[in-house]
């Protein structure tokens, strides 16, 4: 699976060469990503495929400061010396379009390999065996849950980069990255309403880990549950109320609200700068919060090495309520006034790499306690644990939003929205369900309203993030639960 | 790609025994250029000229058991190697198992020499309208813009075992600009559009990044007459409906329409409201010649007069529903949605609140239920027929209820082959 990446080792030393010859910088980006899924509904397989991305990138930079980046689909060294010598060619030209010169800050000749997954186990997936499996799921949640329309999927996926620079930096990662998911879809007489869960895992034998499969049937009986109810739920007032959202929303908020905005490229019109420059120390939250991005070993969106070949490494975007790190490559630590933490990602060996997140998380460094596993917590739950720690007497109603569904950002404005997966109202009486509406509003005034944390920190909130058209995979958390006291800038769309 | 050499490796692959029985092949090769512009930085190292090599071919195999697989081959693989591969992920689906035939296939005007010319590095047009843009940003002192300009050019070919051989060659041609991260405004099509037309669009976006940098008192929360922008009206609602057109969804349950509404001839949308696409229109983005499954473009109508006609189906999912394939839609710029009778702009503002220029979040609604509850941060509070200033808010109700209300009304905007919905919603503004 990795071979057609391990046999480049001469192209890219001939690669850095001509650049060097050339008189440019040069970034040379391969990639193979080996996929396979598979989809059952209804006791029978929907469809199964696999699929390889794979070729190379060369993006380079010309002397006067000239960026352009050329692809193609395959790694035959003659079309490889082709292209390279065209996209040089084509920087040349820039001036002629009026090309931005690129001003990057220094970076380190780089040698590295970080590939944690045996190719062979990927390769070693089984289609057949794994339908059969999810066949045999989707019938165990089934029997859990009467009444939903079921779909059960499985995709394993490798993804594997090697990068060349003309300084002779040789830089090599595999990314395994495997989900098992499902999508249930309950009707009733309000109409239908589809509810997904996931789980996440490198290790590509997860259908058959009991440890992983009674995980995943926990969040699957749970998602499937839901899906029989929301049809007939109503809707939720609209407005501002004190809230409590799970640990996936805390990762949306975090996403959606400060990672965008503290991306470094995008520091000209983000809110979180100045004249193009990050606004570090500023306060932007309570003292008892942080914001923190780093590759996390094991998750969906670990990458150790950045798209330029630099080690990625742990960015503190709000410490102790301050804004404090940013998310930068060479090309925006600069200008943006921060130290360069090696964020670049890209979908693909066609993409120019970004500054971008890998796993976010709100960190408290005062939780309060929540025993046993977040499964554990239905809403009746929640409200024990908030009943436990008083918070009825600070607000007789408190609204839960239980589980994220996506969200969005406008890093200019810094308007955030955010979608869940289903409300309750909580209060001492009891529970009600609400079909779920959109969180939305200033980023500031949802951090400042952070009060309360339950619980240990959970991390496995996985996503993709689509900035600037490219998806690259994201994840996050935080504490089982946080309390937000209700923000005039902060609200729920509802219906009435 | 060349498809001999693939359709050697398909006669003569084996595996334990099992043969291929049918198969289809659609191969591509395609060229492009973009270019990227990030806060007034054209081409930097995050947004740089780029040039793209592409080639693959989408097959699907059906073996002599019975059992089928899908895959797609890249221009390095060994097709040999590669089918024995998939044989590994062959199913069973007797729906998936078929392949079309020769049929009479439209010729439609796809392919642009101009735009060719760009993907192989004639850049002249893209470096005019570039200045064109910054020139107008610096007119309007706009603080910063971001945008893009793309082209491209694709061959394709598709060849199956019942005999089917056609060919296709296109070209595609796009820019998007927005202007202080909020207003946005573009094209895309098969070739660019006239001088006149693009300053003219550029115009009106400049006139909509002036009026939203004004912030106006905001409305008081609940109904208000909204105007949806024809881009919201794309995003949202026609993304909505699609997907529930989809015949996948509609197998499987999974869509807000059932299979008996398309059969039983009852209004599920408001009497007057139709929904059909037109793929054989010259140099639309959304135009072709042929569907991925091998089906001839056609004019296609999936509502009519309010009645669903007929779901969006591919081989499989017709089979599935006992339905025949139809063509479906590639692009917004061949849909043709809503009313026949439509207000005019001006005259829709007359009785508007709040027109709504975009929205965030369409991609966490759930699109079954058609329950809405969006972010609006960029509205325009309209005023004695006029736009007045920007308002930041959110909208909420339920699509189906809004498609079926007598209260709504399709509008004809400027620049815009989609039309803007008017309909009282509910605006909560922030």
């Amino acid at each position: 699976m990795l071979a057609p990446l391990e046999e480049l080792t001469g192209l890219g030393a001939e690669m850095a060469h001509t650049a060097n010859a050339a008189g440019v910088r040069l970034i040379w980006r391969t990639q193979v990503r080996s996929s396979k899924w598979t989809v059952v509904r209804q006791g029978r397989v929907e469809s199964t495929a696999a699929a390889t991305l794979s070729g190379h990138g060369a993006q380079v930079v010309t002397t006067d400061g000239h960026v352009a980046l050329a692809s193609r689909d395959d790694f035959e060294p003659e079309h490889a010396r082709t292209l390279l010598d065209r996209v040089i060619a084509t920087a040349g030209r820039g001036r002629r379009l009026g090309l931005q010169t690129a001003d990057a800050v220094a970076f380190e000749r780089l040698t590295g390999r970080e590939i944690p997954a045996d190719p062979a186990a990927f390769a070693a997936v089984d289609l057949g065996r794994v339908s059969r499996r999810l066949i045999e799921l989707e019938k165990e949640i089934a029997g859990r849950v009467a009444g939903p329309n079921l779909s059960v999927s499985f995709r394993s996926e490798l993804d594997a980069w090697r990068i060349f620079r003309d300084d002779g930096s040789d830089v090599f990662f595999a990314m395994p990255r495997c989900v098992l998911g499902l999508r249930a879809t309950g009707s009733g007489d309000g109409g239908r309403h589809g509810v997904s869960a996931t789980l996440f895992s490198p290790d590509p034998g997860m259908p058959f880990d009991d440890e992983q499969v009674e995980l995943f049937l926990r969040r699957a009986e749970q998602s499937a549950q839901l899906a029989t109810v929301l049809p007939d739920a109503p809707a939720h007032p609209a407005g501002s109320f004190p809230l409590v959202i799970d640990y996936a929303l805390a990762k949306g908020l975090a996403h959606e609200a400060f990672g965008h905005a503290s991306e470094a490229d995008g520091f000209r019109s983000s809110i979180l700068a100045e004249s193009g420059r990050f606004k570090v120390g500023e306060t932007v939250g309570p003292d008892t919060i942080s914001i923190i991005d780093e590759p996390v070993a094991g998750d969906h969106a670990w990458q150790p090495f950045s798209a330029n070949g630099i080690r990625r490494e742990r960015a503190v975007i709000v410490r102790n309520g301050r804004l404090c790190d940013a998310l930068s490559d060479p090309w925006s630590a600069g200008s943006g006034g921060v130290r360069l933490t090696g964020s670049g990602r890209a979908e693909s060996y066609r993409s120019a790499p970004q500054p971008r997140m890998t796993n976010i998380r709100i960190e408290s460094s005062e939780p309060l306690e929540a025993a046993g596993r977040f499964e554990d917590y239905g809403p009746g739950e929640v409200r024990e644990l908030l009943a436990s720690a008083g918070i009825f007497r600070r607000h007789p109603k408190v609204v839960y939003l239980s589980g994220y569904s996506g969200g969005q950002v406008n890093t200019a404005g810094g308007d955030f929205v955010f979608q869940c997966k289903a409300i309750y109202d909580l209060d001492e009486r009891g529970v009600t369900l609400y079909k779920p509406a959109i969180f939305s509003g200033s980023m500031f005034g949802a951090l400042q309203s952070v009060r309360e944390a339950f619980g240990p920190l959970v991390l496995d909130a996985i996503g993709y993030c689509g900035k600037w058209g490219q998806q690259v995979p994201s994840s996050g958390g935080s504490h089982y639960f946080l309390v937000l006291e209700p923000h005039a800038s902060v609200g729920l769309g509802g219906r009435e | 790609m060349k498809l001999e050499p693939i359709l050697a490796a398909i006669e003569s692959v084996a595996v334990d025994g099992v043969t291929v029985d049918r198969w289809q092949v659609h191969g591509s090769e395609s060229r492009q250029l973009s270019l990227g512009i990030k806060d007034r930085e054209t081409g930097n190292a995050h947004a740089p000229l780029s040039l793209a090599e592409a080639s693959s071919a989408h097959y699907l195999l059906v073996w002599s058991d019975g059992l089928v697989c899908r895959g797609t081959l890249e221009r390095h693989q060994d097709p040999r190697d590669a089918f024995g591969a998939a044989r590994a992920t062959a199913y069973e689906d007797k729906d998936a198992a078929h392949v079309l035939g020769p049929a009479e296939f439209p010729e439609v005007e796809l392919y642009d020499e101009d735009t060719a010319a760009m993907t192989g590095g004639q850049t002249d047009r893209i470096a005019e309208r570039l200045e064109w843009v910054r020139e107008a940003i610096d007119a309007a002192n706009s603080r910063t813009w971001s945008g893009s300009f793309s082209a491209s050019t694709a061959e394709t070919r598709m060849r199956t075992s019942a005999g089917l051989d056609v060919q296709s060659r296109g070209t595609s041609y796009g820019w998007f600009v927005s202007v202080n991260g909020e207003a946005g405004d573009g094209f895309s099509a098969r070739r660019p559009e006239s001088a006149d037309a693009f300053k003219a669009r550029l115009e009106h976006l400049m006139q909509t990044a002036t009026l939203v940098a004004e912030d106006v008192a905001p409305l008081p929360a609940g109904i208000h007459t909204v105007l949806l922008h024809p881009r919201v009206v794309e995003n949202y609602v026609l993304g909505t409906l699609m997907q529930n057109l989809d015949g996948s969804a509609v197998a499987h349950d999974e869509s807000a329409f059932d299979r008996s509404g398309f059969q039983s001839g009852r209004a599920s949308l408001r009497k007057g409201i139709g929904l059909s696409i037109d793929p054989l229109q010259p140099y639309r983005g959304g135009s072709y010649r042929f569907t991925g499954f091998g089906l001839p473009a056609a004019i296609c109508t999936y509502i009519e007069d309010g009645r669903l006609v007929q779901p969006i189906l591919n081989v499989k999912y017709a089979r599935r529903l006992d339905l025949k394939p139809t063509p479906v839609p590639f692009g917004n710029d061949t849909v043709r949605f809503g009313t026949a009778s439509r207000l005019s702009y001006d005259a829709a503002l007359e009785h508007t609140d709040v027109e709504v220029l975009s929205v965030l979040g369409v991609h966490t609604q759930d699109r079954i239920s058609g329950d809405f509850s969006l972010s609006a941060p960029l509205a325009l509070a309209v005023a004695g027929g006029s736009p007045a200033g920007r308002l930041r808010g959110t909208i909420s109700g339920n699509l189906w209820e809004t498609l079926r209300s007598d209260d709504l009304q399709f509008v004809d905007v400027p620049h815009e082959t989609t039309p803007g919905m008017r309909f009282p919603c509910r605006f909560d503004s922030q």
